[in-house]
């Protein structure tokens, strides 16, 4: 590797690595440093800023919502990745047991990873509608009154829905891959052996794509708790009654509705934290299962 | 779904284990089997294109309610819709400011990456790892965790309002630069080597070198680049607040506003919906094989 | 109150903080930042022609857009008109733009979010703009008594509404219940809604948006203050009255309705919806705003059915009168002479009795000059318009007390959004009654003694 080190000038090098690193520094590192600073202040409009040590902390800890947003983002973080992942396997699966037009069918699943999250939540919005929702009729005959404007868990359940139909494709994406790397003379093996297709996929291909399994829960999570904050806004506003105040949800409205910018800022410093753990597990999680992944 | 997919599989292998002597037999058993996984992945595309295919026949009807699936018949109002979003209530240019956003945001980041993964991987200067891992580390600073300050600090730069808000902040991609990385540590030793040989200077053998060995990847990862982009919400709904340069996705939003006359309009909305789908779904359409082969670079 | 379009749905966005200082640095960044809002600083957004910031979607937007065009043509001053999507979206922009010192020229700010926009301090008063000559007294009195404060016009009225109630006559009839009696209180509405629903007219009885408009519309109708110190008006409120008749009437037969499916939620802030669910006759009854009548008298006789409308209902049969909503024209301090005057002449044109009589005409909002309802009078206006009528007439014949004029309070939004969270709780029934109020009422004490503190 250390053969491709072939220039030397140092002066070149901080040259060209002098846009990458002005941006990051300005527009990331620097904010971030900020948000720790701006914690401490009690900052709200018209009023100047107020040093305030470690009240915006005390608040959160003592916050019963804050605490019902943080198990929501939690709860409803781990139910995107579970759902997604389990979706996106079998269709993968499928996708890889299929003879001929694998192409065709790919592209027709992977295309939701293009898809605006705005356009994902309004369209959802609209289908699954209480009032006006093409589906809720039926849905309604079954026995299940379509309530998820006022009844939280339904709403909790509808974006979840959208979240993960927006994300599977992705999922799929990498999922495929992974499989089509596969060693025929494994699948041939354990076809040998007589092992059923399900068993072929829970038993030999799960453990051996798992390194992307894992880097997807981690992409899956990160998705979950940021991601999915348009379809959030554009149809429940985090409510009813909190039902789907996500964290991300909580500190945007802490911050462009309330204007408590001090109180915000300690939100993202909690959020940056939460990021930093999430990475390291990744980290470790990758180096725990690099070894199957040969 | 999941379910069922599961059992119909389950049931697939059952049947297919149900003993087969003859190769004919075999053969047949095949086909059978292969039909069944070819009818589950037509369901499966079918549950997941449904959504906007009903986004779709909606944006040709006039009122856009639907409550019932017979409803669910193309209007003829399509170009008249199409025609009143783009034109009437001026959609085109929120289309625009996306596009001029997510073109600029790609170019730019494009050149801003290559720079440092060519100095990443080709130069040797003292503490390279640590220049590295910095670059690295903003993976840790995603937009929403640090939207409140930056926002603060735009406005006091005088920017917000600004295409230069919606553009610069996010020209430096942690993600980018990885995958450049990988791609040319994938690229022979031996290239760079000869090149130094013949007094080749770096930009040249990017220039002549690097990037046209790389086409693929730098397709791949510009479509990657314009997705992210195009999609923004955000921040573009934070620190935009003239309509005029003012993005698709926030952009839908007023355009439900505007074009309700007192009850929703919805077709108006669906219309407005599919519009934006469109240029990133198109470039997925376009790029699959680059896209699909540099996200295999991302994961390592 | 509104915005006329689906477009309160939308949050606001943006702010601001006034003072800067902060962050990084105690010590180093100081103070710099805090005189943006005021003094030479403040630039407009466009130097060639006013701009206006507004929330009026829909067909609402296209009459403001026409008297617009009409303004520029007749002084030869540029106009821009700006639409922000939503009040919300007026007030985070606006907050956002006073800090950064680039204003526009004119902001409709919706009065609930009144005093949040005066704490700023960047705001000129606009009866320093208007000339000395200026009819101000012939501006109808209850709306002018909450746009004056300390004796001083702070900013121009012009877009107000009250709540009232819309019913569709075509399925009352359908029911067997008498369009030409519409209910009146509570208890009548319920009896309305279950005969709708039993007999298989509508889905449900009644719907409106949940906003807290709604909530200020039953307090004053029933003769209460939301808030202690006049709804704030009479100094900083620190007391949430919820400990009343009034509270625990509404909340208990808000969920008596959402729990027998006589209601139907559209969603906080849901305005496009809620009038989309009446329209499409999923319920018969909507409670929306006055400024809503053109839009939902062509909307029903597009899906086929006849509309009227009534009074907003009262609690238990007493009425006091309904609250002045709807949104008044604020300009920021610090601009040049000659800017403000093209700013005086706009407001003045907006405010004109000829502006209001098309204004009201095109919306449904009121015309807030006495000669212009003294024309529309003369014009029979009224007489061939009865729904108009019926919204006037809750007007004039509301009592003015200290409950009819809406909550005045720094910590608008945050008051606003628990009100609104915790009446999905409470109507839902995933709370009880008394303790749904008591957790609400110490939420919004918790905000104000904040925000005041």
């Amino acid at each position: 590797m250390s053969t491709r080190e072939v220039f030397t000038d140092r002066l070149q090098a901080g040259v060209l690595l002098l846009p990458t690193m002005v941006v990051s520094m300005v527009f990331l590192y620097y904010p971030t440093v900020r948000a720790v600073g701006l914690s401490f202040y009690r900052a709200s409009l018209a009023r100047g800023d107020v040093f305030v040590g470690l009240e915006n902390y005390r608040r959160l800890a003592g916050s019963s919502e804050y605490l019902r947003s943080v198990l929501i983002s939690v709860l409803f973080a781990a139910c995107v990745v579970v759902g997604v992942m389990a979706v996106a396997l079998c269709i993968s699966f499928l996708i890889h047991e299929i003879n001929v037009g694998k192409g065709v069918y790919l592209v027709a699943v992977i295309w939701p990873y293009a898809l605006p999250p705005a356009v994902a939540g309004l369209v959802f919005l609209f289908i699954a509608h209480p009032n006006i929702g093409i589906f809720t009729s039926y849905i309604e005959a079954l026995g299940v009154d379509v309530n998820w404007f006022s009844n939280g868990p339904q709403a909790f359940v509808v974006v979840l829905i959208a979240a993960v139909w927006k994300q599977v494709g992705y999922n799929v994406i990498f999922m495929t891959a992974a499989l089509g790397n596969v060693p025929e003379s494994l699948t041939e093996t354990a076809e040998l052996d007589g092992v059923s297709r399900t068993q072929r996929l829970l038993r030999v291909y799960v453990p051996i794509i798992s390194p992307t399994l894992v880097f997807l829960v981690i992409m899956n999570t990160i998705y979950g708790f940021f991601r999915t904050f348009p379809m959030v806004d554009l149809m429940t506003k985090g409510g009813p009654a909190g039902a789907t105040n996500i964290l991300i949800y909580d500190l945007y409205r802490t911050a462009f509705q309330f204007y408590e910018f001090g109180f915000a800022s300690a939100k993202s410093v909690v959020l940056f934290i939460a990021v930093g753990l999430l990475m390291y597990g990744q980290f470790r999680l990758s180096d725990k299962y690099a070894y199957y992944g040969g | 779904m999941l379910g069922s997919l599961l059992t119909a599989l389950t049931a697939a292998v059952e049947r297919s284990q149900s003993a087969g002597r003859t190769t004919s037999e075999r053969i047949r058993r095949f086909e059978t089997e292969q039909l069944t996984l070819h009818v589950l992945a037509a369901t499966v595309v079918f549950l997941i294109v449904l959504p906007v295919l009903i986004a779709a026949l909606v944006s040709t009807k006039r009122a856009g309610i639907v409550t019932s699936i017979g409803d669910l018949v193309p209007g003829g109002h399509a170009l008249s819709n199409y025609r009143r979003a783009l034109i009437g209530l001026e959609f085109w240019r929120f289309m625009l400011n996306s596009f001029v956003m997510s073109v600029a945001v790609v170019v730019g980041k494009l050149i801003v990456s290559l720079l440092a993964a060519l100095v990443i991987v080709y130069y040797r200067f003292p503490y390279k790892n640590a220049v590295f891992l910095f670059i690295l580390f903003t993976l840790l600073l995603p937009v929403p965790v640090r939207f409140v300050p930056l926002y603060r600090l735009t406005t006091e730069l005088g920017m917000n309002n600004t295409f230069f808000a919606i553009t610069v902040p996010y020209l430096a991609s942690a993600t980018t630069v990885f995958i450049l990385r990988q791609h040319f540590l994938s690229i022979p030793a031996s290239l760079v080597e000869t090149a130094k040989v013949d007094g080749v200077g770096p930009l040249r053998f990017l220039w002549s070198v690097l990037i046209p060995m790389s086409r693929a990847v730098l397709v791949g990862v510009s479509v990657i680049m314009f997705v992210y982009t195009w999609n923004q919400y955000l921040w573009p709904l934070v620190i935009i607040n003239a309509e005029s340069l003012q993005v698709a996705q926030v952009g839908l939003n007023l355009l439900r506003g505007q074009a309700s006359t007192g009850e929703v309009a919805w077709s108006m909305v669906m219309t407005g919906s599919i519009l934006t789908l469109l240029p990133p779904l198109a470039l997925l359409v376009l790029f699959r094989r680059q896209l699909l082969e540099t996200f295999t670079i991302q994961q390592k | 109150m509104v915005h006329s379009g689906g477009g309160y749905d939308h949050v606001s966005r943006r702010s601001v903080l006034k003072a800067s200082g902060t962050a990084l640095t105690v010590g180093t960044v100081g103070l710099a930042g805090c005189s943006s809002s005021s003094g030479a600083s403040v630039r407009p957004v466009d130097e060639d022609s006013l701009t206006i910031w507004h929330a009026m979607g829909g067909t609402n937007g296209e009459t403001l857009q026409g008297l617009v065009d009409q303004f520029q043509s007749e002084t030869g001053i540029k106009a821009n008109l700006v639409f922000q999507d939503s009040y919300e979206g007026v007030l985070t922009n606006t907050l956002s733009a006073l800090d950064s010192g680039e204003v526009p020229d004119v902001f409709q700010i919706d009065s609930l979010f009144a005093q949040q926009v005066l704490d700023t301090d960047a705001v000129e008063p606009v009866e320093n703009l208007l000339s000395d000559d200026y009819p101000v007294d012939d501006f109808l009195p209850n709306v002018t008594s909450f746009f004056t404060i300390d004796d001083t016009l702070t900013s121009m009225p012009f877009n107000n509404s009250n709540a009232i109630l819309y019913y569709n006559r075509s399925a009352f009839e359908e029911a067997g219940l008498d369009p030409d009696s519409p209910p009146t209180t509570l208890e009548e509405v319920r009896s309305y809604s279950q005969t709708l629903v039993d007999e298989g007219v509508t889905d449900a009885g009644i719907t409106w948006p949940n906003h807290v408009w709604f909530v200020e519309h039953f307090y004053s109708v029933d003769g209460q203050t939301l808030l202690d110190a006049e709804n704030g008006h009479a100094g900083q409120p620190t007391t949430m009255q919820t400990d009343t008749e009034t509270a625990r009437s509404l909340y208990e037969w808000w969920h008596e309705m959402a729990d027998n499916g006589l209601f139907s939620n559209p969603g906080i802030e849901a305005w496009g919806e809620a009038t989309s669910t009446f329209l499409t006759e999923k319920a018969a009854m909507l409670m929306t705003s006055t400024a809503s009548v053109t839009g939902i008298r062509s909307g029903a006789e597009e899906n086929g059915f006849e509309v009227d409308n009534a009074f907003y209902p009262t609690i238990d049969g007493d009425r006091t009168g309904p609250v002045i909503g709807g949104a008044s024209w604020f300009v920021p301090s610090g601009l040049p002479q000659d800017r403000q005057d093209d700013i005086g002449s706009f407001l003045e044109f907006m405010g004109r009795p000829e502006s209001q009589i098309t204004w009201h005409k095109g919306t449904g909002y009121y015309p807030i000059r006495q000669s212009a309802v003294e024309q529309l009078e003369t014009d029979g206006w009224f007489s061939e318009n009865p729904m108009y009528r019926t919204a006037f007439d809750q007007l004039t014949q509301a009592e003015n007390t200290p409950a009819t004029k809406r909550m005045l309070i720094g910590p608008a939004r945050q008051v606003q959004t628990t009100i609104q969270d915790k009446s999905v709780e409470l109507f839902s029934g995933e709370v009880g009654v008394d303790e749904g109020l008591s957790e609400l009422k110490s939420a919004v004490e918790e905000q104000l003694n904040r925000y005041y503190s």
